[in-house]
């Protein structure tokens, strides 16, 4: 079965996309939705504790943003891959395949980039 | 917890098949078999990588799926230790294993036409870069898990 023009440059813009607006929300700390597991409790868009006490009181109501800046990736690449579907075939020739890979490992370097602070504490 | 210890072994088992699994593409990919496959490493290489490529797609999400229900009791009882403990770096190397895993997550659909393209197409690098991309976000979170739940323990 081969897949369907449409759905190839869909998942070409989403993988794309999301591999961009990944970086991009956790960058900016963009969560659609904030996850405090301990209380059961999400809550719509990045929330952050007011406290000024040390890092290690956070883990009274841990807040979890993974969840939530994969959604913002998900949503932001859907809109970029239904934007690609739509386009008419001939658009998508002059694409370069390779930016399918390019653009994760250039969104990965940018993650480490991002988690450094961690191996400085 | 039993429940998380349940979930945990499941997540692992899968682990190892997609490990198993996209290594066996990756070096098929690469380092294709010319002429005789008369040794271990010559049938290894020797399959049709592209006949992996549905295998990957499900054992990768059932895996991410698993492993993004065990990260909010992860979060709750096994991470506070941690950052009490002082283990910095091994809370950015899994920081990094979430990140990589949405990346590569979000390749799947990708991934999974160029190996179907591929078969009719010409000939590309790109499922197998892709491949490789894969391959090392596999490596890296089975590796990293492990070391995480090395050093404290899920069920103590």
């Amino acid at each position: 079965m081969m897949p369907a023009p449409w759905f190839r440059r869909f998942a070409f813009a989403f993988g794309i996309a999301f591999a961009t607006l990944y970086v991009v929300a956790v960058k900016l700390d963009l969560a659609l939705f904030t996850v405090y597991p301990s209380i059961r409790v999400v809550l719509l868009g990045t929330h952050h504790s007011r406290d000024s006490v040390g890092p290690s009181m956070g883990s009274f109501m841990p807040a979890m943003y993974w969840y939530g800046w994969t959604a913002t990736a998900a949503l932001g690449a859907l809109i970029f891959g239904i934007g690609a579907a739509l386009l008419p075939e001939r658009w998508s020739q002059p694409f370069w395949s390779g930016w399918l890979w390019v653009t994760p490992v250039a969104a990965m370097i940018g993650c480490v980039y991002l988690t450094l602070p961690w191996f400085r504490l | 917890m039993y429940l998380n210890t349940a979930l945990l072994i499941i997540h692992g088992l899968v682990a190892v098949a997609l490990l198993g699994a996209i290594t066996h593409q990756t070096i098929a990919a690469w380092m294709p078999s010319r002429g005789r496959r008369g040794s271990f490493f010559g049938r290894f290489r020797g399959v049709t990588p592209g006949s992996f490529a549905n295998a990957i797609v499900v054992l990768y999400s059932v895996s991410a799926l698993l492993g993004a229900l065990l990260y909010l009791s992860f979060r709750v009882h096994l991470r506070p230790d941690l950052e009490r403990a002082g283990h910095w770096p091994a809370l950015g190397v899994f920081d990094l294993k979430e990140h990589f895993v949405s990346i590569g997550l979000a390749l799947l659909p990708a991934y999974w036409v160029c190996w179907r393209q591929q078969r009719t197409d010409e000939p590309s690098r790109t499922p197998a870069a892709l491949t490789l991309i894969l391959a090392f976000i596999v490596w890296w979170s089975f590796l990293i898990g492990h070391v995480l739940n090395n050093i404290m323990g899920f069920g103590r």
